[in-house]
């Protein structure tokens, strides 16, 4: 089914094309999430009340293009506030961030998806060791596939900016994985 | 006979040597266009020469792998899966709530309504409008202004509706007087209110271009007159 029809059927109530959508969104929203607070719990609940946030506001679902953006923009500003929260109210004890281990592979062979499941932590791993600013460079560009323009939009700043940011968190990752034996 | 500086580490400890005594390392340089390398931004010269830097450098070339493994990994982070019962979650907390509206009015008043300063914000327009009725100087208007030919038709249906307003308040008013009589304290009110209301009325009809159409005849007779007083010119 197109994008579009699929969105007129949920915005017209139909529960079995909301969960297509739901199911098809997901992963990703809820692999940004976690990219940003690296707590997969946090990143459930900040991915539910997104989900709960784009039903509540389905009319304002843009079509196929700005589709994405929009969900990311969305997750992102509730990552955020999460994070401004919890440091302003951090918790009593902190655990270790989460790991894991199910990060989707479509590997087949087991020893190919043990070491693609490596590689996932070690960059995973590296991110979070990463500024603020290079890391969410990062996750909208690398990761989430955005375009210069729309990072730019998300993030308010010029599109060069973004340019030379992006190839500057690129390079910090580079030389952290680097620091650890990846691609040696 | 061994020719030791003819071996590539050598030639490598000469070129870092000279290097370091004349434009320093040319790692930094790299640096700046691995990325434009990588994206195959560079010009064939300029990607020639960072070759040729990579096949001497270890540290540099280790730096590009970290880049080209790192740009194969990243965009597979994307998914990360949340569990396996984390659809119905979601669902759970959405499927069940009724599907809001598009617009509904009632909700929107009744959001506009439990804004705290409704009430603050509500006097101050109920006084701003008094002392505007009060002291605002309503211009008399001339019967003699002509209404644009565009403007006529909202003129009249403008006329319309005030006199359906008229209408309306009459018997209002009427209604009013009749279920309240007993009551002679908001019986006073309510023609305080009257007052107040064709005072309102008053204005409106003073200040809307008026009901009556322009009368085309006097016009035309004051016409003739001016036309009349003009000096005939004298025969030569």
């Amino acid at each position: 089914m197109e994008f579009p029809q699929l969105l007129a059927l949920v915005r017209s109530g139909d529960e079995l094309a909301w969960e297509s959508f739901v199911r098809f969104y997901q992963a990703r929203v809820f692999g940004l999430a976690y990219h940003y607070t690296t707590q997969a719990e946090d990143a459930r609940d900040i991915t539910q009340d997104v989900f709960v946030r784009i039903y509540q506001n389905l009319v304002l679902v843009p079509d196929e293009p700005g589709c994405l953006p929009w969900i990311i923009r969305i997750t992102r500003n509730a990552c955020i506030d999460h994070l401004r929260r919890r440091k302003a109210r951090p918790p009593l004890w902190d655990l270790p961030a989460d790991e894991m281990f199910d990060l989707r592979s479509t590997e087949q062979n087991p020893e190919e998806a043990h070491l693609e499941s490596v590689r996932k932590r070690m960059v995973h791993r590296a991110l979070q060791e990463l500024t603020d600013l290079n890391r969410e460079i990062i996750l909208l560009k690398e990761i989430q596939g955005l375009g210069l323009e729309e990072i730019a939009a998300i993030l308010e700043v010029p599109v060069g900016t973004v340019k030379s940011r992006s190839n500057r968190a690129r390079l910090e990752l580079a030389q952290k994985l680097s620091a650890v034996g990846m691609g040696g | 006979m061994d020719e030791p500086f003819l071996s590539p580490e050598a030639a490598l400890d000469l070129t870092q040597a000279i290097l370091a005594r004349t434009s320093g390392s040319p790692c930094q340089r790299l640096q700046d266009l691995a990325c434009a390398f990588l994206d195959s931004e560079l010009d064939t010269d300029q990607t020639r020469l960072i070759h040729s830097h990579l096949d001497h450098c270890p540290a540099c070339s280790a730096l590009v792998a970290a880049l080209v493994e790192s740009q194969e990994v990243l965009p597979k982070l994307v998914e990360v899966n949340p569990g396996p019962w984390f659809s119905q979650r979601i669902l759970r907390a959405t499927v069940h709530q009724p599907l809001p509206p598009g617009f509904d009015l009632s909700r929107a008043w009744k959001k506009l309504m439990h804004r705290p300063r409704i009430a603050l914000e509500a006097a101050y327009l109920g006084a701003a409008a008094s002392l505007m009725g009060i002291y605002l100087p309503i211009p008399a208007p001339s019967f003699a202004v002509k209404v644009p030919a565009l403007v006529q038709p909202l003129s009249a249906s403008a006329h319309r509706v005030a006199g359906r307003l008229v209408q309306v308040e009459r018997r209002t008013t009427i209604t009013l007087q009749q279920r309240i009589a007993p009551l002679e304290i908001i019986r006073e009110g309510t023609q305080t209110a009257q007052g107040l209301w064709q005072r309102f009325f008053a204005g409106l009809r003073t200040w809307l271009p008026p009901f009556r159409k322009a009368q085309p005849s006097s016009a035309k007779v004051e016409t003739t007159k001016i036309e009349e007083k003009k000096p005939q010119p004298a025969n030569p």
